[in-house]
């Protein structure tokens, strides 16, 4: 009992007490939410980084060197940023829960749009100037 | 079922890096290894991160799992930064 009672008062040890600081826990539920959101990204991330590699392995035929490695480095990139950001947005909304605080925007989405609209304006061009 | 979903997505990257291995040789095998490693190691400690999201809504408190998270998050950033130096790097074999 003692040692829940730590736990709700925010008597985290080791890496989590180290990380996370102050506060109280919330409710575990919005806890295990905010992990199933952050994996969510990661899952993101991992398809967009199977996808920078598809583009580099399998469209040899269809673009030309610079355009293949263009994509498929912005593909890569994008999953870096979306892989390493989703930790800091989940860390964010662990801190803000923990503080009562609002929870904070999160600042990958707008990267992941930007990007992702930047990958299909790219195929779109390719798609419409490209010679039959 | 968010991990198991997580560790299928992971394999599937690993499926898709082994097309890199005739082009760029065994430094591809490094990321296949790295991916199958990283899904594998989440498999081992699924049932651990089970009983505790249930002892922790039983309990009404519970301490996030900041060493998975951390870990996971590190893989990718790893993997995906092998993926770049990949592209720009390791010459392509003919």
């Amino acid at each position: 009992m003692e040692k829940l009672d730590a736990r709700r008062d925010g008597g985290r040890t080791g890496l989590s007490g180290l990380i996370l600081g102050g506060g109280t826990e919330p409710d575990p539920r919005f806890t295990l939410a905010n992990e199933r959101t952050f994996l969510a990204w990661i899952r993101t991330s991992l398809a967009l980084l199977a996808g920078g590699v598809a583009v580099e392995a399998f469209m040899a035929d269809l673009f030309g060197p610079e355009l293949r490695k263009t994509v498929a480095l912005l593909l890569l990139v994008l999953a870096l940023l979306i892989g390493g950001g989703s930790f800091f947005r989940w860390l964010n909304v662990e801190r803000s829960m923990r503080r009562k605080n609002p929870l904070p925007l999160p600042w990958i989405a707008p990267v992941l749009a930007i990007g992702g609209g930047l990958v299909v304006a790219i195929m779109t061009v390719f798609v419409l100037v490209r010679p039959f | 079922m968010a991990w198991g979903r997580t560790t299928l997505s992971l394999t599937v990257a690993a499926a898709v890096f082994l097309r890199w291995m005739p082009h760029h040789g065994w430094f591809a095998a490094t990321l296949v290894a790295a991916s199958v490693m990283t899904s594998a190691a989440i498999n081992l400690t699924r049932k651990r991160r089970f009983h505790r999201a249930i002892n922790g809504i039983n309990d009404e408190a519970m301490t996030p799992d900041v060493r998975s998270i951390a870990a996971l998050a590190a893989s990718v950033v790893v993997l995906a930064s092998l993926g770049i130096f990949t592209v720009l790097l390791i010459p392509v074999a003919q």
